[in-house]
């Protein structure tokens, strides 16, 4: 039998699209992170050496749901890097948690009062579940009106400082020295002044960040390229056109730095304004219920204000991102 | 009058509390709608003399008139092409251009002014480019754009320091064109002020020729270009005339050089 020389061409770079196919396959779902999975999976089925109820199925259920989840997005991510960073972080949570179910509910090597196996963690998540949503309400509410209050007035003030070649040389001494205060330290007066102690927080929040902001802008502006003032000013902008269309974004790199400083003292101090007086609020649940000495709805807290942190700096990293897209 | 006139001017630039005099006693007139190249060495002064042009540096002594007026400051009747390209980053070309018409003209709407930016992108070579941010432009590439807001501004005066000088060979033909164009058909015709190192560049586009030395920067020769217009490349370069007066220029340019090498021997 004949068979023509272009069939078996095709057919060879058939079996190579195949082959090629597969690896792809193998590359995007043989990883080492559904492997932890089944390690996770497993050891869930070990007797229990600690006495009390350990929840094994909310484990169970968690990390079935994840690896579903996980499975699921492996398919839509198509960058490598992406894909690689995703399925680290599940990675790291399988790990998190292996060791935790080890050390806890399995071996009993640590002090059961003050580590919850993690079952028992997710089962209080869930009973609590409404109570937490209503305290990262509170939360997130006074950290936003700070945070944003703070910007609102940070960077025109700073815009108008940083151009102004006078006030902008002795405001950055004087932000610098105002700035290296705790904000912590003003709680005090703010429960003096202010009238409720949501206010006292959100104060808090707003001088944490107002000083970071301020002294990104004013840095920003006054290292504003001569080239970039001279090519607006022969175009003869007006004044404010000068200020927000172009100093404005040329600063901005330099105003983003004074903001993510900002937030993540925000984060610090939150919970620590919470603690000390609020009745509403992660940190007033984490600190209410740490001291009655219950530490599985402590870290139940922990785990939720970890969470919110990373979806609120995600949000703010997105837009941070797309505001600088024309940086290469 | 003149359309600028340029007196006695002097520009030091002191730095260190040490003084150097970039420009001495620099005078020379334009006149409207003409087309002036300034040539000479580098560091001779040329960009000194575009940024008194520009309003965005002022002179020691002497003064420019525009129009009979002495400068203050810049000014909307002046379109400018810096030597180092100057976009702002965080506008894609056609938002540059877009931007530099709105300045000039504050009736035309944001359609308006993409019509016209787009326009003048198509012109310079860079239709398929007109969403790219600077950052994803080469040098050539964003000196063009910038000179696409330059001439998209359609002011009186163009004030022009080495536009060409980053750009290839067939594109910088392809722009000398250009610029003929649209300077030949306005009405009434834009005032130039062209800075360039290349001799067959200022011959082939100006009416008057600015020669400069350096150390300090002044005027050696003022030119006026024999040729008439609407005029060839490729014919005006092998007629006798046109070579002639070339060599004349080299002379001149490298008799400046002789003299002060001359000079310093005498010194010596
Ligand atoms: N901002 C400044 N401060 C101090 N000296 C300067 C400044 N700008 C220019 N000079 C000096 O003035 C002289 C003239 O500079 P200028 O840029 O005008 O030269 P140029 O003729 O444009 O040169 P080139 O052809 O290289 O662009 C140079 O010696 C330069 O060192
Ligand atoms: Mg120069």
């Amino acid at each position: 039998m004949n068979i023509p020389a272009n069939t078996i061409q095709a057919v060879k770079a058939d079996t190579k699209i195949h082959s090629e196919l597969k690896t792809e396959f193998l590359k995007r779902y043989f990883r080492v992170v559904h492997g932890l999975f089944a390690v996770l999976l497993l050891i869930q089925f070990l007797p229990d050496k600690l006495t009390t109820e350990t929840y094994v199925s909310y484990v169970i259920w968690f990390a079935v749901g994840v690896e579903i989840f996980t499975l699921i997005l492996s398919g839509f991510i198509k960058k490598t890097a992406s894909l690689n960073l995703f399925t680290d972080i599940v990675g790291f949570i399988y790990g998190l948690l292996i060791a935790w179910t080890l050390a806890t509910a399995k071996f009993n090597l640590l002090k059961a009062a003050l580590f919850p196996p993690p079952g028992k963690v997710f089962w209080q998540f869930i009973s609590d579940y409404d109570k937490i949503l209503v305290n990262i309400q509170s939360s997130v509410g006074i950290i936003l009106q700070g945070y944003l209050l703070a910007l609102a007035v940070a960077i025109p003030l700073g815009l108008f400082l940083g151009w102004s070649a006078r006030l902008g040389s002795a405001a950055t001494y004087i932000s610098k020295f105002l700035g290296a205060i705790p904000p912590i330290v003003y709680i005090p007066y703010g429960i003096a002044l202010l009238p409720t102690f949501r206010s006292v927080s959100v104060f808090v929040i707003f001088l944490a960040t107002f000083w970071p902001v301020l002294a990104g802008t004013m840095s920003g502006v006054m290292n504003v390229e001569k080239k970039t003032i001279d090519s607006a000013k022969v175009l003869n902008v007006g004044k404010f056109t000068m200020m927000f269309s172009v100093i404005l974004p040329a600063s901005l790199q330099q105003i983003f730095i004074g903001c993510n400083q900002g937030l993540t003292v925000s984060f610090v101090l939150l919970t620590s304004a919470e603690m000390i007086g609020a009745q509403s609020g992660l940190g007033y649940y984490i600190k209410n219920y740490s001291d009655f000495g219950d530490y599985t709805r402590t870290i139940v807290g922990l785990i939720v204000v970890g969470i919110v942190i990373v979806i609120i700096s995600f949000i703010f990293n997105s837009i941070q991102k797309y505001l600088l897209r024309w940086k290469q | 009058m003149s359309k600028i006139e340029i007196n006695h001017l002097t520009v030091d630039y002191t730095e260190k509390k040490k003084s150097f005099t970039a420009l001495k006693d620099v005078s020379f007139s334009i006149e409207e709608g003409e087309f002036v190249s300034v040539i000479g060495s580098s560091g001779c002064g040329k960009s000194t003399l575009l940024s008194i042009l520009e309003g965005i540096n002022t002179p020691t002594d002497g003064e420019i008139l525009i129009n009979g007026e002495k400068i203050k400051g810049t000014g909307t009747d002046r379109g400018v092409v810096f030597q180092h390209y100057s976009l702002f980053p965080w506008m894609t070309a056609r938002k540059n251009v877009a931007f530099g018409i709105k300045q000039v003209n504050h009736s035309a709407s944001r359609s308006e002014r993409y019509k016209i930016a787009d326009e003048f992108l198509d012109k310079v070579g860079l239709e398929q480019f007109k969403n790219k941010y600077p950052s994803q432009l080469s040098g050539g590439m964003q000196q063009r754009v910038a000179i696409a807001r330059a001439l998209a501004m359609d002011t009186d005066i163009l004030l022009m320091d080495e536009p060409f000088g980053a750009i290839d060979a067939k594109n910088r033909t392809i722009l000398q064109e250009l610029l003929l164009e649209l300077w030949e058909n306005a009405t009434p015709r834009k005032t130039v002020v062209f800075v360039t190192h290349d001799i067959d560049e200022s011959i082939l586009l100006s009416d008057k020729i600015v020669m400069m030395t350096a150390n300090p920067g002044r005027v050696y020769r003022e030119l006026k270009v024999p040729f008439e217009r609407p005029r060839n490349r490729a014919e005006l370069v092998q007629t006798k005339e046109y070579n002639k007066f070339r060599n004349h220029l080299l002379s001149l340019f490298y008799s400046d050089i002789a003299d002060k090498i001359g000079g310093e021997e005498v010194v010596l």
